[in-house]
């Protein structure tokens, strides 16, 4: 896992974390109310994203799990 | 299955549009500001929360004032890069490093402790760990937001959350660009300006270790698109990462750790527990190592704990300041008419075949951005009335982006990009290279570029983002793949097992790609005379 | 050192038998496996056996045309009349070893093809399909066991053997070790039976990845020919899930496959939601459905009728495995005895080109494996009475093949067998290289597996025992690698499921051959060998009516022909 999950007890919606990251992983839920992770797999757990959560609702590990190969998909 | 065009058009104009909002854009953003250009900066992340720039902790200073002798410093450099630097550049960088180093300041970045430049107190300086060369150390993350707000208080626009996929040209001219924004389906941003700068940072392709996922060399792609010259390809951007951590930033994490990313303090250890020869800067030493059967290596920290390590961190990257578009003045400007570059996607040879000192990328963007931002602007000047891409020519583009979208199948871009990291990030291809394996890869991307990318597509404007970052990797790779087998020398971070010594006779040369009707056209360019090692000539 | 007469490597289908009928003849038999007699090895899956019953109604002749039609004349018909022969009493032989089958009032009950009935779009010619199943209850592998161990073969279950040793030209036994504990052996043997199943490079969503080709691989270091690695078996997998292939769901709620009434053929669409035709699912087995994702119509939907709608991806499947019961080490006789002296085949190491270039017939593979075990089971016996004292094995050589086996261990670094692997899945598993090939794509993986062989093999390093196996098979993979890729090379036609882009027709003047490769001072030649000229296809034939089956991008009814044998 990468980013691993958005704590939305401690969410507050502000969106800062949409704009720290990158990779355009998170995107607010329909509502505008929540963060959430709407693309992990191209999150590469630069951090900035739980580093800059003011409420510190987002974890990120270290790991990554590399995909299994297939043929094509 | 057809939709028709793009039914979200957003459209922008300005005298400069800048690429990227990394330290080179935002400095390019606000020279060009202070000439009075209207300015637009386009970030496909937050400007100032994307690409390398909020990682980066060290900023190379140069200062007389301090002791530091030119001539020793020059020398760090073009033995470290050996002697492919590009000394005009190398010279320039550090002559305007106080300079560049004041001005950041100036807009409230901060530097290692002690600092009071004003008053002439050399700040926290570090340069290890060979020779002279010094950086002030910086902080990390603070400094890019710091740069995003003076750009707004310069009075450019910031266009966030774009990507720029496409150079608009006219007569042989660019006259702005085509984007996608993140946020809106099917949609299409146009630009138009006098002169554009490209500052859109490096790119390898996803390394997962190194945060530049979001850097797919998508400047130098647009740009060779367009016919500019690409050089640096074949040097390689050797940075390790622990192995248990498969996506741990470099050794610790970025932010959190004291440490931040700064180079290890620990030393290398190989399979057999033998300490390593000490690294320089960057360098290949630890591929050949595990190419010779001494793998897994280990850093041993100081408190004696050992981390597993594995090479090519960032994967498919340049030595920074080594790879890009090759200027072809001072003013950053290249050989398509309106097109500037700076940063990370300007490839100045400021360093060499390695990476030869620490903090000299920081000050390479630092400098190239200035220059690049009053080069574009006074080009706008020159330039009167503003320069209209056809609209004919924007459709098409706004068609061709888009395209992926309207397919209902074909190969989806992250399978695509799976294929390609399976076939370009093995040690053995890009680090430890050999024309077989160079070739054998380049079979495989060509028949991505041909078959595979042809037949991208995207279920929504995230994917389609995807696709064309994918794209350009696959580009980036041919061009890595064709630099490496034309270089046929090993030099710095350029290492061919096949031809395992360096050759002045042939290779005090910079190595050009060019755009040839449908084909890529490489050729090299001898490094000027002066500039050659005293010893030149033969076979070393 | 453990001493028997007969030890046969790999205990599935075509080691029990060959176990079985040695023991049989009253001889010492050892019968050796990397897992656990009946829990490994592809036999395990199976769920259906092709049993030939002239009392039934066959036909010889007609079930022999299917496998010509199908197998595209790439099968051997003097081994399809001995199996099919035979296939009877290998019944017969497993009822009697206590194996449950379908039956109805006492009697096994006789299944039609499941591929008999199905309709195609007018525009295909479908084969004839005459061949007839019959279905094993679940369980069977564990009554074979109990059989087994009952008449006193001995099991040595959890031993891995990576060589075969052999005195004076001829094997003389083999070694391996005991996957617990590193326990390196030595078994002498007068004679030998390799039965050590087919193999793949460990593909997700098929459950073959203890089957690296390590019988063809050690038999090939020993000098046997081998054949036909160039036909794949493209089973399909689903993406999402790519651990859990649909396969399951074709077959089985998931344990063993062993379920009557459990084929469907599915119906295949691209994303232009245009059916696949069904033949691509049916004998070319999933060559159409690769094309259709080369072509950029994927993703692929597979409608399972019943069972629900599910998206497709290629060959995880058998991730490059060769059909069954086709390519492997070259018999010479019906015994199944092979150039070297005093080494047997049997099963899917075995390659007598049973089913020729295309799965030709359901219950194929385990009826080939059981007749082919039995066979060699007593021509091994024969061969190992007719000896007489032993002689011995060269102790130098025991010693050679001592290091040979640990050298990993020794190493303290170097290369992870894990590494390895996927640096050899990245470069043979995506379609475009074992299922849509190109020579200048099969040309770069060449290249890569290459360098693997001379570079990366000599320094695999194993930490512990299970390393150890791991870097056994990676070598092995390596090796199968290089054949499938210079066989795929050679072959400079299409035909069945070997699909060359750059010679996207049928040749029948140069290719009505089998793709031989054998090492020649130490290095890799493949060579032809023609096919009988009697088993060739009749050429007063149409070229549609010799071959019926479209290959992919042929235009139906167009008639191609004879002679250039471009399908087109
Ligand atoms: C972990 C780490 C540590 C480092 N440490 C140091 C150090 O200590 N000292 C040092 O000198 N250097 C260091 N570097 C290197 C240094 O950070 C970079 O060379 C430098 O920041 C590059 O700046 P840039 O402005 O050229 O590009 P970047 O900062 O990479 O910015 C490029 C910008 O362009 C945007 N962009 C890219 N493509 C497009 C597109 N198609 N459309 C629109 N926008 C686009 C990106 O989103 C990004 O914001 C480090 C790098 C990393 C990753
Ligand atoms: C899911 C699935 C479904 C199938 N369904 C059918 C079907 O319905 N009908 C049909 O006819 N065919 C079917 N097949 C094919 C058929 O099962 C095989 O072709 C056949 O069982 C092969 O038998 P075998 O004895 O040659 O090899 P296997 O059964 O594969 O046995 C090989 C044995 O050798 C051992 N071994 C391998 N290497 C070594 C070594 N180095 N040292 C010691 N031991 C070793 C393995 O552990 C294994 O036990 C199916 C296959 C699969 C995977
Ligand atoms: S930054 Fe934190 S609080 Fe704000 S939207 Fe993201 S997760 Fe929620
Ligand atoms: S860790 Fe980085 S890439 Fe991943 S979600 Fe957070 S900000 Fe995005």
């Amino acid at each position: 896992m990468t980013i691993e999950k958005i704590d939305l007890d401690l969410c507050t919606g502000c969106g800062i974390c949409i704009d720290s990251c990158p990779m355009d992983v998170i995107r607010m839920d329909r509502a505008g109310q929540k963060a959430v992770i709407r693309y992990p797999q191209e999150c590469m757990n630069c951090e900035q994203c739980a580093l800059d959560c003011p409420e510190e609702a987002v974890t990120v590990t270290p790991y990554k799990t590399v995909p299994l190969i297939s043929s094509w998909g | 299955m057809s939709r028709g065009t793009s039914q979200v058009r957003r459209s922008f104009e300005a005298d400069v549009l800048v690429v990227g909002g990394g330290l080179a854009g935002c400095t390019a953003a606000i020279k060009a500001r202070q000439t009075g250009a209207s300015v637009i900066l386009v970030d496909k992340g937050f400007a100032g929360k994307s690409g390398q720039t909020p990682f980066a902790g060290s900023y190379c200073v140069f200062n007389p004032e301090w002791g530091d002798d030119l001539d020793a410093w020059m020398e760090q450099v073009s033995s470290i890069g050996e002697s492919v630097n590009d000394r005009v550049w190398t010279e320039l960088c550090f002559r305007e490093s106080y300079e560049r180093y004041l001005e950041l300041l100036s807009w409230g970045v901060r530097f290692g402790a002690d600092g009071d430049a004003r008053a002439g107190v050399e700040p926290q300086r570090d340069g290890p760990p060979v020779g002279p060369c010094k950086a002030a150390m910086m902080e990390t993350r603070a400094p890019s937001m710091t740069l995003r707000r003076q750009v707004l208080k310069h009075g450019a626009t910031i266009v966030d959350r774009t990507m720029i996929v496409e150079l608009l040209t006219s007569g042989g001219q660019v006259v702005g660009a085509a984007g996608i924004p993140a946020d809106a389906e099917d949609a299409v941003d146009i630009f138009t300006a006098k002169a554009v700068v490209l500052a859109a940072g490096a790119g390898g392709f996803r390394p997962g270790r190194w945060p530049i996922d979001n850097l797919t060399s998508d400047a130098d792609c647009m740009a060779y698109r367009v016919g500019a010259e690409i050089t640096g390809k074949e040097f390689a951007d050797p940075h390790h990462a622990r192995l248990d951590q498969a996506a741990s930033v470099m050794f610790g994490r970025y932010g959190r750790d004291p440490e931040g990313g700064g180079p290890p303090r620990g030393r290398f250890l190989d399979s057999d527990g033998h300490p390593l020869p000490p690294m320089g800067v960057l360098d290949l030493d630890l591929d050949r190592a595990v190419h010779a059967g001494h793998g897994p290596l280990f850093i041993e920290m100081p408190d004696g704990v050992r981390w597993p390590m594995v090479g090519g961190a960032a994967g498919g990257m340049s030595v920074h300041k080594a790879e890009g578009i090759r200027p072809a003045g001072t003013d950053c400007s290249c050989n398509v008419a309106g097109l500037y570059a700076a940063g990370d996607s300007l490839g100045t040879m400021q360093s060499g075949a390695t990476y030869a000192a620490i903090g000299q990328s920081v000050l390479g963007c630092s400098v190239t951005g200035a220059h690049a931002g009053a080069g574009a602007a006074a080009y706008a000047a020159r330039a009167g009335g503003p320069a209209h891409p056809a609209g004919a020519d924007v459709e098409r583009a706004a068609e061709a982006i888009t395209a992926p979208l309207r397919r209902s199948g074909g190969f989806g871009p992250r399978w695509v990009t799976q294929m390609l990291q399976n076939t370009v990030l093995p040690y053995y291809v890009l680090h430890i290279k050999h024309g077989d394996r160079l070739r054998a890869a380049l079979a495989n991307v060509e028949f991505f570029r041909d078959h595979l990318v042809p037949k991208l597509y995207a279920t929504d404007q995230h994917e389609l983002r995807l696709v064309h970052e994918t794209r350009n990797m696959v580009l980036n790779a041919e061009m890595r793949l064709r630099a490496s087998l034309f270089r046929t020398e090993t030099r710095g971070c350029h290492y061919r097992e096949d031809f395992p010594v360096r050759d002045d006779g042939q290779w005090l040369a910079w190595v050009i790609l060019r755009r040839a009707g449908d084909g890529m056209e490489l050729f090299k360019r001898p490094v000027s005379a002066e500039h050659r090692p005293l010893t030149a000539g033969g076979v070393q | 050192m453990i001493e028997c007469d007969v030890l046969v490597i790999g205990g599935g289908m075509a080691g029990w038998f060959a176990a079985i009928k040695a023991r049989e003849q009253g001889l010492n038999v050892l019968l050796a496996d990397k897992g656990y007699v009946s829990k490994s090895g592809e036999t395990i899956y199976a769920g259906d056996t092709a049993v030939f019953d002239p009392d039934a109604g066959n036909d010889l002749a007609a079930w022999l045309e299917q496998v010509d039609v199908i197998g595209e004349y790439m099968n051997n018909r003097h081994w399809n009349e001995l199996v099919f022969r035979d296939s009877r009493e290998r019944l017969a032989d497993l009822r009697s070893y206590g194996v449950q089958f379908e039956e109805k009032d006492g009697r096994v009950v006789r299944l039609p093809h499941p591929h008999a009935n199905i309709v195609l779009p007018d525009t295909h010619k479908f084969p004839p399909t005459v061949s007839e199943v019959v279905h094993w209850l679940p369980g069977f592998p564990e009554k074979v066991r109990k059989h087994l161990i009952k008449i006193g073969v001995k099991l040595k279950d959890r031993f891995m053997v990576t060589e075969l040793l052999l005195q004076d030209g001829r094997v003389a036994g083999a070694i391996g070790f005991s996957i617990e504990g590193n326990r390196v052996e030595v078994i002498k043997a007068k004679a030998v039976v390799m039965s050590a199943g087919g193999g793949g490079f460990r593909p997700v969503g098929y459950p073959t990845h203890e089957l690296t080709a390590d019988g063809h691989a050690m038999a090939y270091r020993a000098g046997a020919t081998i054949t036909s690695k160039e036909f794949v078996s493209p089973h399909s997998t689903n993406p999402k899930d790519p651990a859990w292939p649909p396969m399951y769901l074709f077959f089985s709620a998931g344990h063993s496959a062993a379920q009557p009434g459990m084929y469907s053929a599915p119906h295949l669409f691209n994303a232009e939601g245009d059916e696949v035709a069904a033949r691509g699912v049916a004998w070319h087995g999933w060559i159409d459905a690769e094309y259709e994702a080369h072509e950029g119509r994927a993703p692929l939907i597979a409608d399972l009728g019943k069972r629900g709608v599910l998206p497709v991806s290629g060959p995880g499947g058998h991730g490059s495995m060769f059909g069954h019961a086709t390519g492997g080490i070259v018999p010479v006789n019906d015994d199944c005895a092979t150039e070297v002296p005093g080494l047997y085949a049997a099963g899917d190491s075995c390659g007598t080109c049973f089913i020729g270039a295309n799965y030709s017939g359901f219950g194929f593979a385990t009826a080939h494996a059981a007749a082919t075990g039995a066979r060699a089971g007593l021509g091994a016996a024969a061969e190992a009475k007719g000896l007489g004292a032993d002689g011995g094995i060269d102790e130098k050589a025991v010693a050679a093949a001592t290091a040979r086996l640990l050298e990993p261990l020794e190493r303290k670094g170097g290369f992870t067998p894990n590494w390895v692997t996927q640096v050899l899945q990245n470069t043979l598993a995506p379609y475009f290289v074992l299922y849509v090939k190109h020579g200048d794509r099969l040309q770069a993986a060449l290249s890569t597996v290459e360098f693997l062989r001379d570079h990366i093999a000599p320094k695999l390093y194993a930490r512990d025992d299970h390393e150890l196996r791991l870097a056994h098979e990676t070598k092995n993979m390596i090796l199968n690698a290089e054949m499938k890729v210079r066989s795929s090379l050679a072959r400079t036609e299409s035909r069945g499921t070997h699909y060359r882009e750059d010679f996207p027709g049928r040749n029948d003047e140069e290719w009505l051959a089998w793709m031989r490769l054998k090492q020649e001072d130490g290095r890799m030649v493949t060579f032809k060998q023609p096919i009988p000229a009697e088993w060739r296809p009749d050429a007063a034939k149409s070229y549609e009516e010799r071959y019926p089956m479209r290959l992919p991008n042929e235009v139906p009814g167009s008639g191609a022909p004879n002679a250039a044998g471009e399908g087109r």
